[in-house]
């Protein structure tokens, strides 16, 4: 019954992802002016188009070129970016690793203290600490992303001189090197998803501390933090890995603005570049990473709701 | 050009160091001031001081002021824009940072001095025929690619051939038209044969896609030029080792990297944070914070970079003469150089020309003024009450100087819509297609250029759709006259024919607008394009 579900669950992320590819390629082909266009810009002539068309191949009617490259990607080759000439999986293999990095180093610290202090907060409802919290975070959610960053860049690069200002990241750097420069872009992530995450723990666990069987063990006498640990926590984590799972997609494919504040080489970045530059290749293969990871995350997010929560493992 | 200015002291006579403050002051304004060295010993003769005194003075200045150029050291420059669509290719170079990678692995034939007279870099020299219809170029001996290959004339033929192929991609395949084909005449020397005469031919040899590349090879990094190729990611970054078989003095710096930080605040941060030395487009909305910032300096060359309006003449509103005199009357052009460019700018009079292009500069004709009375007298006559214009931040401050014509419009009871549009697919999608749109240029090496590629009958990118005959013969006839006097009047004629009959309204141009780290000394100032036309890699050192 369980296998079932699960099984139903990935057919519908594959079917996702494959909509969302069909979806992607017609919407480029809608932006204004093609790979031939803006590689040669504002110096285009109509005679130097129709080579560089013919060249990239462009003159072909779109769905073959959707065919094809569909094809090829089955087959694990990306294809050749149209704009550079290098292969694209050279192009994002680098940036996949650099944004991996970020995103695991920023999951790494931020799930772990937000989940401490979700607890916490739930722990101690109304106290100074869960009003500190309840402030922070709200304070934190409002205030975006690249102001954090720039405020940030301006206290410790440009006054302090203690971090670098951009995360540029070198082959011969230590360990330690590299956590330095990524400091501030770690710094500003963890911030800006630790805030969600700590309010969902919060009142994911206040919310099932007001059903019927937790009253029960409160007047069994068993004390509050047990009551979270055991029975609640266990029975709110399905939302809160929800909560993980879509701020580590965001981490993956969202940080665009983090990493152009700190001139960082990801993967958002990338498509971003891509879509300038209508290099159709590179943006759906970067869209189609995002979305694999996505699916892939939230399938995992699905899976671990059912597996910790009897009611689901067991649908009537 | 560095290898042309050679300290020569004549003993007994006066040198640099003698004098007083003040003769200091001059000596160094009239180097600094970008005037070639002929104009400052011509000056020197018509003060009295003899020739041999003057190239003394000169020689040791330039000493003085440059001091001695330390070796070592690595900088790292960040460019605004940068993707994976950068290349190493020369032909198909179109940005900042493929310009510099490309000055920094290559060279070209011959090279722009700040004063953009054609210096002699792979070409020694470079010889016209009577009619200007034929250039003879002997080439460097000597000169070795990075992988040991010697250069020779067959590199040079085949990369400039290139450009002019059939099937050629190349972005100066237009410019270059006039070139029917180059040929080799001995291992070291090389012919370029003409359609018709050129006498701008030797700048054009110096413009950032004409680079020298190995035979049979598409830019693969390895060139002839003062750096090697370490690294190269695209829209990543590129690494470079100091090339030490370089066939000039070589470059001072040990390694460079280049890379870009696209967001103009980042960029500003990373200078004065020191994670940068070099950064490129300073927004003027950020001048003040570099000039008040310690340890950078904020550069600033004039240049004609061109912030435009183009009135379509083939279509309405801009067929109408009238509605296109009420648009070019309109322009506070002064207001526009001194508060939305902070005085890093010039006046423009409406054609392409700007005074960064030296003697071929009309300075007779008078700049249009800012006269709201014969706006309104002109709109008036138009009959149009309203016109919509495309604005997309092509360039800093062009939005800001739109808004400034609305608001002088609305006080004459003209309605100017601004609709704004991004600047991702501009070029495609509304430049040359809209009726009224804001365009801007890059600064061309020569004021021919300049204004044949805008403004020649049937030229690609007429983008205000304006044809003058008197104007395409006049371009034509000044390129085969070798008198300067009957040039400039050539030159000062299509100048007025421009402003006066075109639909192009340029109120203004924009100086090139840089950060530096202050160390760093010898920053060229050709005005062609960014942080000294580029130019930089081979001549900066760290103090």
């Amino acid at each position: 019954m369980m296998l079932q579900m699960v099984l139903r669950r990935i057919a519908i992320g594959i079917a996702t992802i494959l909509v969302v590819s069909v979806i992607v390629f017609v919407m480029t082909r809608l932006l204004p002016g093609d790979v031939a266009q803006i590689i040669l810009g504002q110096g285009a002539t109509p005679e130097t188009l129709a080579v560089l068309r013919k060249e990239l191949g462009l003159d072909q009617p779109g769905y073959i070129q959707y065919f094809i490259w569909l094809g090829d990607l089955f087959t694990g080759d990306l294809g050749i970016s149209k704009a550079g000439g290098a292969t694209i999986s050279s192009l994002i293999g680098g940036r996949f690793g650099n944004t991996m990095l970020l995103a695991g180093l920023v999951a790494l610290i931020s799930i772990p203290i937000s989940i401490v202090l979700g607890l916490w907060a739930a722990m101690h409802p109304g106290s100074w600490l869960d009003r500190i919290i309840t402030f922070g975070t709200l304070s934190t959610i409002s205030v975006p992303e690249f102001f954090i960053a720039t405020i940030m860049v301006l206290i410790f690069a440009v006054e302090l001189h203690w971090l670098p200002s951009t995360a540029m990241l070198a082959d011969n750097m230590s360990f330690l090197e590299l956590l330095r420069g990524l400091a501030m872009p770690i710094i500003t992530l963890v911030i800006v998803v630790s805030a969600q995450m700590i309010r969902m723990t919060r009142a994911g666990i206040l919310n099932v501390m007001s059903s019927p069987y937790i009253e029960m063990a409160i007047l069994k006498g068993v004390p509050r933090g047990r009551i979270i640990l055991r029975h609640a926590f266990l029975n709110a984590i399905g939302p809160i890995i929800n909560v993980i799972a879509l701020n580590l997609a965001y981490l993956v494919s969202g940080v665009v603005v983090v990493e152009t504040i700190f001139a960082y080489p990801g993967l958002a970045k990338l498509m971003i570049d891509g879509v300038q530059t209508r290099d159709l290749p590179l943006v759906q293969a970067c869209a189609m990473i995002f979305c694999t990871t996505y699916v892939l995350l939230i399938l995992v997010a699905d899976i671990g709701s059912i597996v910790s929560n009897p009611r689901l493992r067991h649908p009537k | 050009m560095k290898d042309k200015i050679k300290p020569r002291h004549t003993p007994g006579e006066l040198r640099y160091t003698d004098l007083t403050a003040y003769d200091k002051g001059l000596v160094e304004r009239a180097v600094r001031s970008g005037h070639s060295r002929r104009d400052v010993l011509k000056l020197m003769a018509v003060t009295g001081v003899s020739m041999a005194t003057a190239q003394n003075l000169l020689s040791t200045g330039g000493e003085a002021m440059a001091q001695t150029p330390k070796k070592g050291g690595s900088v790292r420059m960040a460019s605004n824009l940068h993707g994976p669509d950068d290349q190493l290719d020369p032909p198909l170079m179109t940005s900042t940072i493929d310009y510099t990678r490309s000055r920094v692995l290559y060279n070209s034939l011959l090279q722009h001095a700040d004063d953009l007279t054609p210096q002699p870099e792979l070409a020694e020299t470079c010889e016209p025929n009577a009619d200007a219809t034929e250039w003879t170029m002997k080439l460097r001996q000597g000169v070795v690619f990075h992988d040991g290959t010697p250069f020779t004339a067959d590199d040079v033929v085949y990369s400039m051939n290139r450009h002019i192929a059939e099937d050629s991609k190349s972005v100066i395949k237009s410019v270059l038209e006039s070139v029917q084909e180059f040929k080799k005449v001995g291992p070291h020397e090389v012919v370029a044969v003409l359609k018709n005469p050129n006498a701008d031919l030797p700048t054009l040899l110096g413009l950032f896609q004409t680079k020298i590349v190995k035979n049979g090879t598409t830019g693969d990094g390895i060139g002839t030029g003062p750096f090697t190729l370490e690294s190269f990611e695209p829209g990543v970054k590129s690494t470079h080792l100091r090339n030490e078989n370089y066939w000039r003095e070589g470059a001072n710096l040990d390694a460079l990297e280049i890379t870009a930080i696209t967001d103009p605040v980042a960029r500003v941060n990373a200078l004065i944070a020191g994670d940068a030395q070099l950064v490129t487009q300073i927004d003027p909305n950020a001048f003040r914070q570099i000039e008040e910032a310690d340890g950078v300096t904020l550069l600033s060359t004039p240049a004609g970079l061109q912030m435009g309006i183009c009135c379509l003449r083939n279509t309405e509103p801009g067929s109408n003469d009238d509605f296109v005199m009420g648009m070019k009357y309109i322009q506070d052009r002064e207001r526009i150089v001194n508060r939305i460019l902070k005085g890093k700018g010039t006046l423009g009079n409406d054609h392409p020309v700007s005074t960064a292009h030296g003697a071929d500069y009309c300075s007779e004709l008078p700049i249009r003024e800012f006269d709201p009375d014969k706006a309104k007298f002109h709109f008036e006559k138009s009959g149009y009450k309203s016109a919509e214009l495309y604005v997309a931040p092509v360039m800093s401050g062009i939005e800001d100087a739109c808004l400034l014509a609305q608001a002088n419009c609305a006080k004459i009871g003209f309605d100017l819509k601004l609709k704004k549009v991004p600047t991702d697919g501009y070029w495609g999608a509304v430049w040359m297609k809209e009726p009224v749109n804001v365009v801007s240029w890059n600064m061309r090496p020569t004021a021919n250029s300049q204004m044949a590629i805008q403004f020649a009958p049937g030229a690609a990118w007429n983008d205000t759709f304006w044809n003058n005959d008197r104007v395409g013969e006049l371009l034509t006839l000044a390129l085969a006259e070798l008198d300067p006097a009957k040039r400039h009047a050539m030159y000062c004629e299509t100048q007025e024919l421009i402003h006066n009959g075109s639909g192009m309204v340029i109120p203004a141009f924009s100086n090139i607008n840089d950060g530096i780290a202050s160390n760093i000394m010898g920053m060229p100032k050709v005005p062609l394009g960014q942080l000294g036309g580029c130019e930089w890699p081979e001549f900066i050192w760290l103090a």
